[in-house]
């Protein structure tokens, strides 16, 4: 029979590297049109990271998605970057693309407050424009502005930095001090029905609330949480390289280390938790690792709802699940009520027990 | 009929009568219905400002759709060959004698390539522990011994069969516990087999411990998975007779890349040009060099362009892998709920090299207690090298493993107390300025409001009571 059983679990998990030094460095040039090229050395790995940073550089100079090429991936053309791990690149190369646009729309700045009788420090990039602050209508388009830096003032708006998240290292002893700048945190429930005749567990589906600071695109941040979800679950249920006794894999192929599928999907309904970092790009974090994170300690407590077994070495496959269900009815079988119950003399006492 | 009703009609008609005619006589019964334009309106998120915020699209996506984006598999220069590489099959061994000749014989094939030949045959992101290709010892099944090149991927296949390595088996250890013990054999002699340890002490445990109404022991485990990302470790090496080395590659790092192949290969950065392509997934899993410096040398024997792409086997085997974690955890608890003091012992199955186990180990060590506050705290945590397929980076670093522990611990700790699993959650977690396990003061921390926002999702309250 089918029993239903929901399982919780919340974790925390932070931003780039270990303590050590993991710099990411950018360079924004704006065009004479107002559109704007990105140098970036991480890759797209597939997580849309190069649109995210598009966005940062957009916002920075107050132009469009569509108005930023991101040039990335390759070491003669593009500045060094730690590259897409630790969950760093929103983060550190975000913030690294933030201070080399604010760079170019500094010239940008210089260029435009003449012609709009102020201060550049009055100014502000926003739809395209660059604008006195609180007289939007006091105005020039950007690409006329980054004309004239180029043209008139003789200084293309290009712009250069790089950014490292500031640690404290750990005390050797006692591991005390400051490892990661910055933290993100995420919880997921599960829904799963297990089968008691058989082991065979389906997760029905998954809330998951994650944290990642800003959410600089909310549509990629759903896609990561779907990815890491089934990353999580192939863990949790599935997924397991195998040995023989001389150290060779046994199943080294898809056909036999089992990964879901989309018919092994449950259905996910996502939250962004509300979060704001002052140390990230306009307030983001990251979020590609720790999407996979809860989910196998989330099916797992299901699995123990649902059943009142407790699988302690993943993954919980069928099998574990089914002789851990026989162990506790063997148990439960051998179970012989407390003489106590049957006390008459103690009876009230039991009762209020 | 009609010419009866018309004649009646003019012999009556008034002004208003003929106006109220010419109206209805324009107008139908029914007015039709507005037609809009039939062109359905997308969001033009990539066009609209602010560009935070907005769910714009991916550059790439089209490309995706269209199936025209470029990976290296798609990529192919004139006079390319390919290289394969092989495996040693063996988990132990020392490698007495690798015989070439008759694959070199091999029509079809240009050049073939040993560890012996790499001018620096190590690499490693902690500890330089890990040949390029095994030269003197095997250290696991999936280590790579000689490499081919021809041009054809299935001449130079057919020409590792004919390569014959002679090993002289060694002790071997599967077991990361039994690799802790004294008298274990060594994978890495003379280095000891736990060549990495880390902790963090945070209060008194024993106090802690003593404090606690109830106190709850547990082991848990996780095992070995493999990243499967859809395209596999790809590379083209092009050296040329300038020699300047192109790398093609599916390296998710290659600020890093550059440099392992400047140290492999002794050559200066600026003769080296790596371009990442568009990689097909990563998941941590090409974090490191593997194929790159054996190509790179292929195409510096035969002076023309060399591809390498793993077979999905060679994906498993010799690529890294999760660490498996072996958890010990001890808990005490006031009976209402709070947790007072956590112990906690972490075992790493590293495999064979270092690779990223000392990263995953300090990661796996600072998250081990959870998102929560412990006044009184000990984790110890130790990797170990055991003769099986390398274990490295993979998206959370240890953080999956000890996330399972702690969680399956909580929601034992709460059945035990008769509690609700996000109430005891919630009485434990962190707040905004709450310290972590190594003193660090938490800023931006939301893991209660994340708690509340999933359990409100879920429907917790209401379903299953």
């Amino acid at each position: 029979m089918k029993r239903r059983g929901r399982g919780i679990a919340c974790m925390w998990y932070p931003v780039g590297y270990t303590v050590t030094a993991n710099p990411s460095a950018a360079v924004v040039k704006m065009n004479e049109d107002g559109t704007a090229t990105v140098l970036t050395g991480t890759v797209e790995t597939g997580q849309g990271s190069l649109t995210v940073l598009g966005q940062i550089a957009a916002e920075e100079l107050g132009v469009a998605t569509d108005d930023v090429y991101v040039v990335s991936a390759d070491t003669d053309a593009t500045p060094a970057d730690m590259g897409a791990i630790a969950s760093r690149t929103t983060y550190v190369t975000g913030n690294a693309i933030r201070l080399a646009a604010g760079r170019a729309k500094a010239i940008l700045f210089e260029a435009a407050a003449p012609l709009l009788g102020v201060k550049p420090d009055q100014l502000e990039a926003r739809d395209r424009k660059i604008q006195v602050k609180g007289f939007p209508q006091r105005c020039l388009a950007i690409g006329e502005v980054a004309n004239r830096a180029q043209v008139d003032m003789g200084q293309p708006a290009i712009g250069s930095a790089s950014w490292n998240p500031p640690t404290v290292a750990l005390d050797p002893e006692t591991g005390q001090g400051k490892p990661f700048s910055t933290y993100v945190y995420a919880t997921q429930i599960a829904e799963v029905d297990v089968d008691d005749e058989t082991g065979e567990v389906e997760v029905l589906r998954i809330a998951a609330a994650h944290d990642c600071g800003t959410a600089i695109n909310p549509m990629l941040v759903e896609g990561q949480i779907q990815g890491g979800i089934s990353m999580g679950l192939g863990l949790a249920l599935q997924e397991e390289i195998l040995f023989d006794d001389a150290g060779r894999q046994l199943n080294p192929n898809l056909a036999n280390y089992i990964t879901p599928t989309s018919l092994d999907m449950p259905e996910i309904e996502v939250d962004i938790v509300d979060s704001y970092d002052p140390t990230g790009p306009f307030g983001a974090k990251g979020v590609g690792e720790p999407t996979s994170v809860p989910t196998a300690a989330a099916i797992v407590n299901a699995i123990h709802d649902a059943v009142g077994v407790r699988i302690t070495s993943l993954p919980a496959t069928a099998e574990k699940i089914l002789a851990a269900i026989k162990a506790q009815r063997a148990r439960a079988t051998k179970r012989i009520p407390s003489i106590q119950h049957f006390d008459l003399g103690q009876g009230s006492s039991v009762r209020n027990a | 009929m009609t010419e009866d009703v018309k004649v009646v009609q003019t012999q009556t008609r008034t002004v208003q009568e003929s106006l109220l005619e010419t109206v209805s006589l324009r107008l139908p019964a029914v007015t039709p219905p507005v037609t809009y334009p039939i062109e359905t309106l997308v969001p033009q998120t990539r066009q609209q400002t602010p560009a935070v915020g907005q769910r714009a699209t991916r550059s790439d996506s089209r490309l995706h759709g269209l199936g025209q984006t470029k990976y290296i598999a798609d990529l192919a220069f004139s006079g390319m060959l390919y290289a394969k590489i092989k495996r040693a099959g063996i988990a132990s061994a020392r490698i007495k004698n690798v015989d070439t000749r008759a694959a070199e014989a091999m029509p079809g094939v240009a050049a073939v390539l040993t560890g012996r030949e790499i001018p620096v045959n190590s690499f490693g992101a902690t500890f330089q522990d890990q040949p390029v290709l095994a030269d003197e010892r095997v250290f696991h099944a999936g280590d790579g011994v000689a490499a081919v090149a021809a041009v054809t991927e299935q001449i130079a296949t057919e020409a590792l069969e004919k390569i014959k390595v002679e090993y002289e088996p060694l002790p071997a250890i599967f077991d990361p516990l039994e690799g802790l013990k004294e008298d274990a054999p060594k994978v890495h002699p003379p280095h000891s087999n736990i060549y990495a340890t880390k902790v963090i002490r945070k209060g008194d445990i024993e106090k802690g411990f003593a404090a606690s109404d109830h106190v709850f022991e547990s082991r848990f485990r996780t095992q070995m998975v493999e990243h499967v990302t859809l395209e596999p470790h790809a590379a083209i090496a092009d050296w040329d007779p300038n020699g300047r080395l192109t790398v093609w590659s599916t390296l998710g790092r290659i600020t890093l890349g550059r440099a392992d192949l400047a140290r492999t290969l002794k050559l200066p950065m600026n003769r080296i040009h790596v371009i990442a392509t568009i990689v097909g997934g990563n998941f941590g899993g090409k974090n490191e060099i593997t194929q790159e410096p054996v190509l790179a040398l292929l195409s510096k024997k035969t002076g023309r362009p060399v591809k390498g792409v793993f077979t999905r086997g060679e994906e498993f085997m010799s690529t890294t892998t999760r660490h498996p974690f072996i958890m010990d955890y001890k808990t005490g608890v006031a009976r209402d709920g709070r947790i007072l003091a956590r112990k906690v012992r972490l075992v790493l199955d590293g495999g064979a090299y270092c690779s990223f186990s000392e990263t995953t180990l300090g990661k796996a060590c600072i998250l081990a207690s959870g998102p929560y506050k412990i006044e009184n705290l000990l984790v110890e945590a130790f990797a170990v090298y055991t003769n099986k397929t390398v274990a490295g980076a993979m998206r959370g670093f240890g953080a999956p493993q000890v996330c399972f522990a702690y969680e399956s611990h909580m929601d034992d700790i709460a059945a035990a107390l008769a509690m609700d699993p996000l109430d005891i959650r919630l009485l434990n977690a962190f707040d905004e300025g709450s310290a972590s396990p190594t003193g660090q003061v938490l800023q931006s921390v939301v893991v209660k409001q994340s708690l509340l926002k999933a359990a409100e999702r879920f429907g917790w309250k209401e379903a299953g009571q």
